[in-house]
């Protein structure tokens, strides 16, 4: 089995003070190569606790987390930054775009920390990707909410990641401009990539191949469908 | 793009609080280079007065400090004497080359107009052997010979100052006897513009100096011997020896500790102006965190964070210096009126001097205070975790 993403007994405490916050308890699943999988659930139930463990930015607390193999429990952070570099896009609600930077430069901005380099022309086809191919040389007060994330969609692109974790990539935008997000997610799917994307519209959800439920900490529904056909 | 690129790019965001910021170290660096440019200026024109003296060695009455000798230079009055045997003695020294005799007298003069009175220094010298010690000498009328009398000669910036022109006849001594303007030196650029000239017997009379002269002037025929003639000079009983060398090293020190009140002045400015960049930088940094959070996830690492705070702030610093030692270059004129007036000895020619040197130095230094102020800042940010990064600006 082509696991990509395997999480057993996962765990994860936070403190706040002397209160201990059990934000994922004894989380099981696992997530195949190319998959394309959605995380709904209230507010507070965990997920960008389970998508910032997924995307090395923290470690579990206990249980253990496989990323293409490699054990990210209890990774020094160099090791981490390297995981995350060669294996993960990252995309936010806020989109967090440098603003003084244009949506091309934006989307090389990764390409200075992973010191890779990257043609022009694979530059420009990344921007065709996301939609942008007329929009390079745009600052990000100049784009609309649709535009700046797939910006940002299209940095999470450039290093080749192998998964992209969206968390709530559609909870600033209106609903035309999520199902156009969304549409981009398909064809990135279609591409070979693995997406997990955490959000709260339930119709944008069931577009994902299998659909996961969280609820104080715990996976408490997965909805599997067969087939993803088309947008 | 490259982390010098970014920085550039990010500090657009506050362009205001970025010019602000570039401002402070742009007022310390232009005064630190002034500074610096000033003292090397100061060294080399000190040089060149000396030289332009001509003189390699002076004779002065014992008992007469160092300070005495650089007051000789520029004018004044030493209450001692030397007599015209020690004169005779000194030019019989083997390898003296040429010795001549000086009488110096200092009196104030009160300006009619605006009642302020100022000291004039008139120099009884030996015209044909001053001649030789300074070729360069030229002048609008005609020179004196040794024998004259009632006869001067005058500089040209007093002559400007004063009105003064070739024919005229001033009153002098305690007699106020008659004496003709001869001549008027050409301009010269150094002290000796400011000074009338007398032909030594004449001041002598005049001020009942007779046979008494106040420094000897030798030149040697060869520079390595200047030790061996001046040994030779202090077994003269009178006599105390000042070199050149020497003369230069005392007034470098008199203007030393002007230099170190500036050098604080500059210090404090350079400490301000650190703790303003770190100051702003904090202030960025913080507001950035969420930003930092976004660039771990994608990729940066704690260095590269760090990188990317240290290339503004040392874009910041990098920025005011350049424009400080431009500034600097601009006003040297202004930063060199207002410190001649602070220093207790300053050459007639153009204090403020640059090199190459000197601008690497600077720029150098405004690098090393960017990275200096950005370290601890650099160090901040760069040791959030990414999560720490990306909730810290949410909540
Ligand atoms: N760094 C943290 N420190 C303390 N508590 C945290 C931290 N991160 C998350 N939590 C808590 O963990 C729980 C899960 O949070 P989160 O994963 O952000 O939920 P969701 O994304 O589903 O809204 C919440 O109770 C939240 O307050
Ligand atoms: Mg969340």
């Amino acid at each position: 089995m082509s696991c990509i993403i395997e999480a057993r007994k996962l765990c994860k405490v936070y403190l706040r003070g002397r209160e201990e916050i059990h934000a994922l308890k004894n989380v099981d699943f696992s997530i195949e190569a190319g998959e394309f999988v959605s995380i709904i659930g209230p507010s507070g139930s965990g997920k960008t606790a389970l998508l910032n463990l997924l995307g090395c930015l923290d470690t579990p607390s206990s249980g253990s987390l496989r990323l293409n193999g490699t054990e990210i429990a209890g990774q020094k952070e160099r090791d981490l930054v390297r995981l995350r570099r060669e294996n993960i896009g990252f995309v936010f609600q806020q989109f967090y775009l440098m603003p003084t930077l244009t949506a091309r430069e934006n989307i090389e901005l990764p390409l200075l920390f992973s010191k890779k380099n990257r043609s022009a022309k694979r530059i420009d086809e990344v921007l065709q990707m996301v939609g942008l191919a007329d929009r390079g040389d745009h600052l990000p007060g100049q784009l609309s909410g649709g535009e700046m994330q797939r910006v940002a969609i299209g940095r999470a692109l450039i290093n080749d990641p192998k998964i992209v974790l969206a968390d709530e990539p559609t909870g600033n935008l209106d609903s035309a401009t999520s199902e156009m997000i969304f549409g981009l997610f398909s064809e990135l799917k279609k591409r070979g990539l693995t997406l997990v994307v955490v959000t709260h519209n339930l119709d944008l959800a069931r577009r994902a191949e299998k659909m996961y439920t969280l609820r104080d900490g715990r996976i408490v529904g997965c909805v599997e469908r067969a087939s993803l056909d088309g947008a | 793009m490259n982390f010098f690129s970014l920085a550039a790019k990010n500090l657009q965001r506050r362009k205001g609080r970025t010019m602000l910021t570039v401002l402070g170290v742009a007022i310390a660096i232009s005064v630190l280079f002034s500074l610096l440019a000033l003292n090397s200026g100061y060294e080399k024109e000190l040089n060149k007065e000396v030289n332009s003296l001509g003189v390699h060695i002076l004779a002065v009455p014992k008992g007469c400090p160092y300070e005495a000798a650089s007051l000789i230079i520029h004018g004044g009055v030493i209450p001692k004497y030397l007599s015209d045997s020690d004169y005779r003695n000194v030019s019989t020294i083997a390898d003296v080359e040429l010795a001549t005799p000086m009488l110096m007298h200092q009196f104030m003069k009160k300006d009619e107009k605006t009642g302020v009175s100022t000291p004039h220094i008139i120099y009884g010298i030996n015209m044909e052997e001053t001649r030789k010690l300074k070729p360069w000498w030229a002048v609008e009328g005609r020179f004196f010979s040794d024998n004259e009398t009632g006869v001067m000669l005058v500089g040209r910036g007093l002559a400007d100052k004063e009105n003064l022109s070739v024919g005229q006849v001033l009153p002098v001594g305690p007699k106020k006897e008659n004496f003709t303007i001869v001549g008027i030196l050409d301009r010269t650029g150094d002290q000796d513009d400011q000074f009338h000239f007398f032909p030594l017997k004449e001041a002598q009379r005049v001020f009942n100096k007779q046979g008494l002269i106040t420094t000897i002037a030798v030149r040697v025929r060869d520079v390595s011997r200047i030790a061996a003639v001046s040994q030779e000079m202090e077994l003269i009983p009178d006599i105390q020896v000042v070199t050149m060398t020497q003369i230069m090293g005392t007034i470098m020190n008199l203007a030393g500790s002007a230099r170190s009140l500036l050098l604080t002045v500059i210090a404090i400015a350079l400490i301000i102006s650190a703790f303003g960049i770190i100051n702003t930088l904090l202030m960025s940094v913080n507001e950035r965190t969420r930003e930092f959070g976004m660039m771990k996830a994608i990729g940066a690492s704690g260095l590269d964070i760090a990188r990317t705070v240290l290339a503004e702030t040392v874009f910041i610093t990098l920025l005011g210096g350049i424009l400080g030692t431009v500034a600097a270059v601009v006003g040297s004129s202004i930063i060199e009126s207002f410190v001649k007036g602070m220093l207790p000895y300053s050459p007639g020619g153009s204090l403020i001097f640059y090199s190459p040197e000197l601008v690497g130095f600077s720029l150098g230094f405004s690098i090393l205070l960017g990275l200096l102020c950005g370290i601890y800042p650099a160090f901040k940010s760069s040791r959030l975790t990414p999560m720490e990064a990306i909730r810290g600006g949410v909540e």
